[in-house]
């Protein structure tokens, strides 16, 4: 079977990467989604709550494709890279907004 | 992760689905019950075996009771821990907020406050320093139901739903948030692995093999009421949002702070008090111009939910939102006064198209409107996610137990231990809750954690005999576990009726000609319980016979373990 050519370590990040990648990710696309929209005039709240309803689809998403994906390396590559550099640019919309 | 997609997601279904399928079965079944929490609670405490009540007089009525309200023992213990310093006297804390909440099911009222405390805290993010008070009261006399006599329904099995009461670091939050991401992945990768979905809605047969029907009845169920889990699992993370996303709180706590304050500008509520005391206005002529105003706009006026902010200060606001029994979005249409004078400050203004979206899909989800038949739905809707869960761990154990058997392996037995524990186990310890509620004397002291340790000990104890009755399984026969625990629901089920009648009078025959349905209700759902249970025990120790007979003889080897892929094909 397919299943017996993976080895524990790497199942293990695998299901790692789905959660915390993800995690991270969505994490990302949440602070710098509602930073994005403050920049153009949103309402906080308006903002955030359309964040809020698409996030956990996001999550649902990457989850699944971190799964799925062939290359593991990849996974992580993207969502750490993708969810830090989303953090990051938030943060620095942030301070500049203020 | 595997050569193609679709064997990819069957993985991440098979393996994210049995781990977390024992968390989700806890969080469809008391979900499911937390659809009639209300009546559980009624049930549960006879002293509110009468109609249910409008809010109440305000002036008349709760006033007095907010007046002689302390804070909470317990809200004094836990925040004493988050402050530098002791904190003053229970008695001489001083009220900052009251606030009275109700629905259209509930005889009794549920009232709360807070109250201020000049501690500095310990950790200077902490900024919500206030201890909480809260009771429950009788909203005809305002004599306040006793602690002991614990809403079971609300009170317990519906925080189970989202918290596992697991508190310490908000883990059981978390880990139902865990189990309602995987719910969404297990509902596209079943999606992913059927491709003959139509099919699926109408074939079931009983007859056929363990392992036949049981796939049968988990894609049924899956197919049936597939948009209806995916909602339900999506807005339960929404409702959730803040706890697991809390952006607000970090990365943009500025921002969420200016937003705050704007509001309170904008809207002339006041964010914080004056500090300069003041005499409150009658509340009771500010619900009737609220009602006025709904009225207006053709909308039922039951308050749901009283708010008063900044009690005895100049700053003081009172904020009466509508009990939204009249539509599935939830939004109380608030109302907010001035507390000292009276006058109307603002009126919430028509949601924004987000917001809409957001009110409509939380209020589908805590379903505060008034329509029976769709609370029915509501409760089939949750137990066939129970019945698809459940039937996904048997297909699960029966798809390998002849081969773990020949392996000498022992994970289709564990799998099928903690699949009884989960299943049967976790409705036993219901019952066992509900019957230790009537058992126990009304005075005796600490009555609700007896309750609470009747639920969790008995579910240990269906844990150990689930550990214990499915070593057959090692044999690859069927766990005799299954039917002694499915035995005791039914008799544990007829037991709380039976218990019901003889400690509260409020038997079938007495709530039925008077048509008090809540309590009724109950009594007829666990009756059916009793009954259902006796036909599955009945089926199940046949099964499990018949396995005994079969198994040494059955040498035909089962599919390979790994995939059910080869198998759902065929389905």
């Amino acid at each position: 079977m397919a299943l017996a050519r993976h080895s524990t370590p790497h199942i293990v990040s695998r299901v790692a990467a789905s959660l915390l990648g993800g995690y991270a990710f969505t994490w990302g696309f949440a602070s710098l989604g509602i930073t994005a929209q403050l920049g153009v005039g949103v309402d906080y709240e308006d903002a955030y709550i359309t964040v809020m309803l698409l996030a956990f689809l996001v999550f649902l998403a990457v989850f699944c494709w971190a799964i799925a994906a062939p290359r593991l390396s990849k996974v992580w590559a993207v969502l750490l890279g993708g969810g830090g550099a989303m953090t990051a640019t938030a943060w620095w919309l942030t301070r500049s907004l203020a | 992760m595997f050569s193609s997609f679709r064997l990819s997601m069957t993985w991440l279904h098979t393996w994210f689905g049995l781990v977390l399928g024992y968390v989700l079965m806890a969080c469809f079944f008391f979900g499911a019950l937390s659809v009639f929490d209300r009546e559980i609670d009624r049930w549960a405490v006879p002293q509110s075996h009468f109609e249910a009540q409008p809010m109440p007089s305000f002036d008349r009525l709760l006033d007095p009771v907010f007046r002689r309200m302390r804070a909470h023992p317990d809200d004094m213990e836990a925040t004493a821990r988050r402050v530098i310093g002791p904190l003053p006297e229970r008695e001489s804390l001083k009220p900052a907020s009251f606030y009275a909440y109700t629905t259209h099911r509930d005889p009794v009222l549920d009232i709360g406050g807070e109250f201020g405390v000049a501690n500095e805290p310990k950790d200077p993010a902490d900024d919500h320093l206030h201890v909480h008070g809260w009771m429950t009261i009788d909203p005809r006399t305002g004599v306040e139901i006793p602690e002991t006599s614990r809403k079971l329904g609300s009170d317990f099995f519906y925080p189970m739903h989202y918290s596992l009461h697991l508190h310490w670091m908000s883990l059981g939050y978390w880990i139902v948030g865990l189990a309602a991401l995987v719910m969404l992945a297990a509902l596209v990768s079943g999606v992913v692995m059927h491709r003959k979905i139509f099919r699926e809605l109408f074939t079931f047969r009983p007859d056929k093999r363990t392992q036949r029907s049981a796939l049968d009845l988990h894609n049924l169920t899956g197919v049936v009421a597939l948009p209806f889990h995916f909602m339900f699992a999506l807005s339960g993370l929404v409702i959730f949002a803040g706890i697991y996303l809390p952006v607000g709180d970090t990365l943009l706590k500025a921002q969420a702070e200016k937003h705050e304050k704007l509001e309170a500008a904008r809207t002339g509520r006041p964010h914080d008090p004056a500090g300069v005391p003041a005499k409150m206005a009658p509340v009771d002529p500010m619900v009737a111009e609220a009602q006025r105003r709904w009225h207006e706009r053709g909308m039922a006026g039951e308050v749901g939910y009283l708010f008063i902010d900044h009690v005895d200060d100049a700053n003081a606001t009172v904020s009466i939102y509508r009990a939204g029994t009249d539509r599935v979005a939830l939004v109380g249409e608030g109302i907010h006064f001035k507390g000292t004078t009276g006058e109307v400050l603002h009126e919430d203004p028509p949601s924004s198209t987000a917001s809409g979206i957001n009110e409509f899909i939380t209020g589908l989800h805590l379903q505060h409107f008034r329509h029976w038949l769709l609370r029915w739905f509501y409760f089939v809707g949750g137990m066939a996610g129970c019945a698809c869960i459940a039937t996904g761990f048997i297909f699960f154990v029966e798809k390998r137990k002849r081969q773990h058997a020949k392996d000498g392996s022992s994970g289709a037995r564990w799998v099928d231990a903690l699949a009884v524990t989960t299943v049967t186990g976790m409705i036993i310890a219901t019952l066992a809750m509900l019957c230790a509620n009537r058992l126990l004397p009304a005075e005796l002291a600490g009555r609700d954690r007896w309750e609470e340790s009747a639920f969790w000990l008995s579910w240990v104890l269906a844990l150990i005999h689930a550990a214990w009755r499915t070593r057959p399984v090692l044999q690859a026969r069927v766990a005799p576990a299954w039917a002694d625990q499915v035995w005791a629901i039914s008799g544990l089920a007829l037991g709380a009726v039976i218990l019901n009648a003889v400690t509260t009078g409020d038997a079938l025959w007495q709530t039925i000609p008077d048509g008090y349905w809540p309590v009724a209700g109950i009594d007829l759902s666990l009756l059916a319980t009793a009954a259902l249970a006796v036909l599955v025990a009945r089926r199940v120790r046949r099964a499990e016979v018949l396995s005994v007979s079969r198994a040494p003889a059955d040498e035909t080897p089962g599919p390979a373990p790994g995939f059910a892929a080869a198998e759902t094909n065929r389905a």
